[in-house]
């Protein structure tokens, strides 16, 4: 058992928290990624996440940035800084800042209506316009402006595309291309980020695109002279970055997704298999980038293929046909694609097949939500399929963990020979943050046979539910779908049928007996616990940020995050339930599915739930009122923040 | 020399089965090209048709309904040394499995897919199969088939195969020389075999078959230039639209590239080392990978 997190001193460390919005397709990834860049470059650690719409140009997005010096895991509201790139997103966010917090726009916004907003959801245009109503606010962005400052915050109207077009010289048509990367110079400015490493930053994000590099570099040079002038004789209270920290080692700054590739690839994937799907795709783009692998000396190590097939029913059944060759293979998807593959899987279990379905959930049932985050699939996990046979399916916590499991999910596939579902959600896979790189761990192959062994049983029942594996290729073989013998020739025998089915099913004793601890479960804070949070996934995240605030809060609080939810660890997880006063499931869900499932498998009916199914992260913040609101005798919570 | 490529599981077909003809044509035509049996797959969809790997002493791989293709392109990809075949039957290939029938001609992989075409599903009793003509009715239909049928040649042609053949499931000379030709094309094929279905069609009787199909005689498959390869197009369309079936080699065309060179043109390590073929440990850990010079972008300057 590892204790990750100690409640922190009182000391107050820097952080700063920050939205950066504006229309999808007008550079707001980029002006995300660019923040993140410098602050990470800064020395501080970082945690981003990235909302968006199921649209390619117009509708609302934004990168919400949290940096600090130490490790953040969450986003938590109110937050300090707003840089909005058009209207819609001050309209979105403005109740997301913190008293004295400033909100950044373009002086160009100033007398733009703050109603006429065509690409936003009609329900969120009405909550505004009441809202507007009510506290009698006006209808252009000055009067709105006037209103917040009246309440506190400070509104920053800079003159962007002046200054773009004069200083730097700009065809106005270039004016929204440039927004994202002067907003952002601003935005780090105003927080009290050196200029220079600003400009390090650019240079980083855009490599050897040299045309696009000098353009970006031009509008932050005139946005910072502009600042200069600007804000000169204006105290802003924004000076929240402090001197630049030397590093530590090497540090990489990720999402989820490239985290999963880096893993797969260092865990000796050969065979990637995969239809386009949110959030799931970007990890087969970065596989297919960095698919020369190469060593200390340059030479290439290894080197995978990628696959993008007609179907995710293909896509798992080449990723199968490639494992039975011998190759290390895997898929990735979200709930649609993973619908899809069940059959798939199912044919792996019952051929006992290695193969690594990387499993990102989204809002669903159905296309549901397809850009927001979700928890809602660990019971369809662990039940898909028909029939019975043994899987494993392990969920990360973290982007450090999503690298680490990609690697044991490849291991444990051919410890065991069973499809492993490596289950993760969008909020892990779109978050960026800043990470340590990997130590690189064992690569267990399995059990293999001698090759030439003649009379090559890959069925055999010789105590061992695990039989030798051999290759297509090498030996004589069979596979099917039906219930088989040791030659996998079909069998509807009963004895045989008893004795097959058991050799696949006592799999699941066999991965819980050699399971170390911290592949089922982990415990965050006081081991003497009194509260016990029940959490997994992304959303561990925000409960181990919130952990010192829970644990001033509560009693004694502690933070159990549930990793291998198939085969479930009942002893390990039941001995941290059994011992606490009072057990709180933490997930974005409707239901409760992790507390469901320890139900089912502990007998223990977890009363107290906080859940969210809005498609938007659980904040640290939310974390720590609701469990202020359970203590208060609330018993079950429906979380609502975020935009 | 005669290898003995039964593997000794009792066919299960019921008597007079066309798959019969195709089990002892295959047979031949593996004796007759000589491969090693190790190098050789046999992948399989569902049906009577999906037992065929059951029954031959060579590597096999009976998969789900529909979807044997998918792992043969799996499987081939990962290891190109292989000689892959894909066996299903006409509702398996041609119905629920049609989108991979048409994916595996545009990737062109080096894999003869034969279709056994009886025209009925005929291990759930009998009902209509994408090639069933419309207005036919099977013993087992209550009622003349709604469905306009299917032709596998014209959507082989549609899909970019470079290799389409017909052949006749009792003719067991010119099948194996069909087998043998597509087994040995550096592409992606189809061979329709006509296939009697004796319990549960009781149209596509041999009697028919003599009836209604007829050899290709003057008829030069192979496709020498882009021109060319129209013409023969619209010749196979003329062919298919006859009454009769054409019997023969209908099309080899060796202009296009086959997956395993698309692959490597992508990745340069693939044709000195395809996947099956690479390491991926030295003494139990994972390979010396130096991260910062293969994932340059994700490290922090």
């Amino acid at each position: 058992m590892r204790m990750n997190t100690r409640a922190r001193g009182t000391k107050t460390k820097m952080g700063l928290n920050f939205i950066i919005g504006g229309a999808q397709g007008g550079g707001i990834e980029t002006a995300g990624l660019l923040a993140v860049k410098a602050l990470a470059m800064h020395g501080l650690e970082v945690f981003a996440d990235r909302e968006y719409h199921s649209n390619i140009k117009g509708k609302h997005s934004y990168s919400h940035i949290r940096a600090s010096e130490e490790r953040i895991r969450s986003i938590k509201y109110p937050v300090d800084l707003i840089g909005a790139l058009d209207v819609e997103t001050i309209a979105t966010h403005y109740k997301d800042l913190k008293p004295g917090g400033v909100l950044i726009h373009d002086a160009a916004l100033l007398d733009k209506p703050i109603t006429k907003l065509p690409p936003m959801e009609k329900e969120r245009l009405e909550r505004l316009k009441a809202e507007l109503e009510k506290e009698d606010i006006g209808n252009t962005v000055r009067e709105f402006d006037k209103w917040l400052e009246r309440n506190g915050r400070i509104v920053l109207p800079f003159p962007f595309s002046v200054i773009i077009t004069e200083k730097a010289k700009l065809a106005s048509p270039m004016i929204e291309r440039a927004m994202n990367t002067a907003m952002t110079t601003l935005l780090l400015r105003a927080a009290g980020m050196p200029f220079a490493t600003i400009l390090e930053a650019v240079d980083a994000l855009f490599m050897e695109k040299v045309e696009a590099k000098e353009l970006n570099k031009a509008v932050a040079n005139a946005v910072n002279d502009g600042f200069n002038e600007f804000s000169g004789n204006r105290n802003l209270g924004t000076e929240i970055i402090g001197k630049k920290r030397s590093a530590r080692g090497k540090k990489m700054l990720v999402a989820g997704n490239d985290a999963v590739a880096i893993g797969k690839l260092i865990g000796g994937l050969r065979l990637q298999t995969y239809y386009p799907i949110t959030p799931a795709a970007d990890e087969s783009f970065v596989i297919e980038q960095h698919s020369s692998l190469f060593d200390l000396k340059g030479e290439i190590v290894g080197s995978p293929i990628v696959i993008q097939a007609e179907d995710e029913i293909s896509a798992i059944c080449m990723a199968i046909g490639g494992a039975l060759t011998g190759v290390r293979a895997a898929t990735c998807t979200s709930g649609p694609g993973f619908s899809l593959m069940v059959e798939g899987i199912g044919w792996a279990g019952m051929n006992e097949v290695p193969v690594v379905i990387t499993y990102y959930q989204r809002g669903g049932p159905s296309t549901g939500l397809p850009t927001r985050h979700s928890q809602s699939d660990l019971l369809f996990a662990i039940n898909s399929g028909h029939g019975e046979f043994s899987r494993i399916v392990l969920a990360s916590g973290s982007h450090e963990e999503a690298i680490d499991d990609a690697i044991k999910c490849m291991n444990l596939a051919e410890r065991y020979q069973v499809p492993v579902i490596h289950l993760l959600d969008k909020g892990i896979a779109n978050c960026v943050t800043t990470i340590n790189p990997p130590v690189f761990g064992k690569i267990e192959r399995g059990k293999l046979t001698e090759k030439g062994a003649w009379d090559y049983r890959r069925f055999a029942f010789d105590g061992d539910p695990v039989s030798p594996r051999a290759f297509l290729g090498d030996e004589l073989m069979w596979y099917t779908g039906d219930e088989h013998d040791e030659l996998g020739h079909i069998s509807e025998d009963p004895e045989n049928r008893r004795k097959m089915y058991e050799k696949r099913m006592a799999k699941r004793e066999k991965i819980l007996k050699e399971a170390p601890d911290e592949d089922k479960a982990v415990l965050f804070g006081d081991e003497n616990f009194e509260d016990l949070l029940v959490t997994w996934g992304v959303t561990t995240g925000a409960a181990v940020d919130s952990l010192p605030e829970l644990q001033t809060a509560g009693s004694k609080t502690a933070i159990l995050q549930v990793r291998m939810m198939e085969p479930f660890p009942v002893d390990f997880v039941s001995k941290f339930i059994s011992k606490a006063n009072r057990v709180i499931s933490l997930e974005a869900n409707y239901i409760g599915q992790l507390a469901e499932l320890i139900g089912w498998n502990t007998g223990f009916r977890i009363k107290n739930r906080i859940l969210k199914y809005t498609g938007r992260l659980i904040t640290q913040d939310e974390v720590v009122k609701s469990y202020m609101r359970i203590l208060g005798g609330e018993e079950k919570i429906v979380l609502m923040g975020g935009e | 020399m005669s290898t003995d490529w039964n593997s000794g599981v009792w066919p299960d077909w019921c008597p007079g089965c066309g798959n019969f003809g195709i089990f002892t044509a295959l047979k031949g035509a593996l004796s007759d090209l000589g491969i090693s049996r190790e190098k050789l797959v046999l992948v399989s969809g569902i049906g009577c048709s999906g037992k065929i790997p059951h029954f031959v002493k060579v590597p096999g791989v009976h998969t789900l309904h529909g979807r044997a293709i998918p792992f043969a392109t799996g499987i081939k990809a990962s290891n190109p040394n292989l000689k892959v075949l894909v066996h299903g039957g006409d509702g398996d290939l041609l119905g629920i499995g049609m989108g991979h029938l048409i994916a595996m001609g545009r990737r062109n992989p080096e894999i003869l897919v034969v279709i056994h075409n009886n025209g009925v599903y005929g291990l759930t009793k009998g009902q209509a199969s994408p090639t069933l003509q419309l207005g036919r009715k099977t013993k087992s239909l209550a009622f003349p088939n709604i469905n306009s049928a299917v032709n596998p040649i014209l959507l082989g042609i549609a899909s970019g195969y470079t290799f389409l053949a017909r052949s006749y499931a009792y003719d067991i000379e010119h099948l194996k020389a069909c087998l043998k030709q597509g087994i040995s094309h550096g592409g992606a094929g189809i061979l329709e075999v006509i296939q009697p279905c004796p319990t549960w069609n009781n149209i596509v009787t041999m009697d028919w078959v003599e009836k209604n199909t007829y050899y290709l005689k003057d008829w030069d498959p192979v496709v020498k230039d882009d021109e060319d390869a129209v013409r023969k197009a619209q010749g196979i369309i003329g062919l298919e639209s006859g009454e009769k079936k054409a019997l023969g080699t209908i099309l080899i065309d060796r202009r296009k590239e086959a997956f395993g060179k698309r692959i490597a043109s992508i990745y340069k390590h693939y044709d000195a080392e395809p996947p099956a073929a690479q390491q991926v440990e030295r003494n139990g850990t994972a390979l010396p990978i130096d991260l910062e010079k293969t994932f340059p972008r994700f490290f922090i300057q």
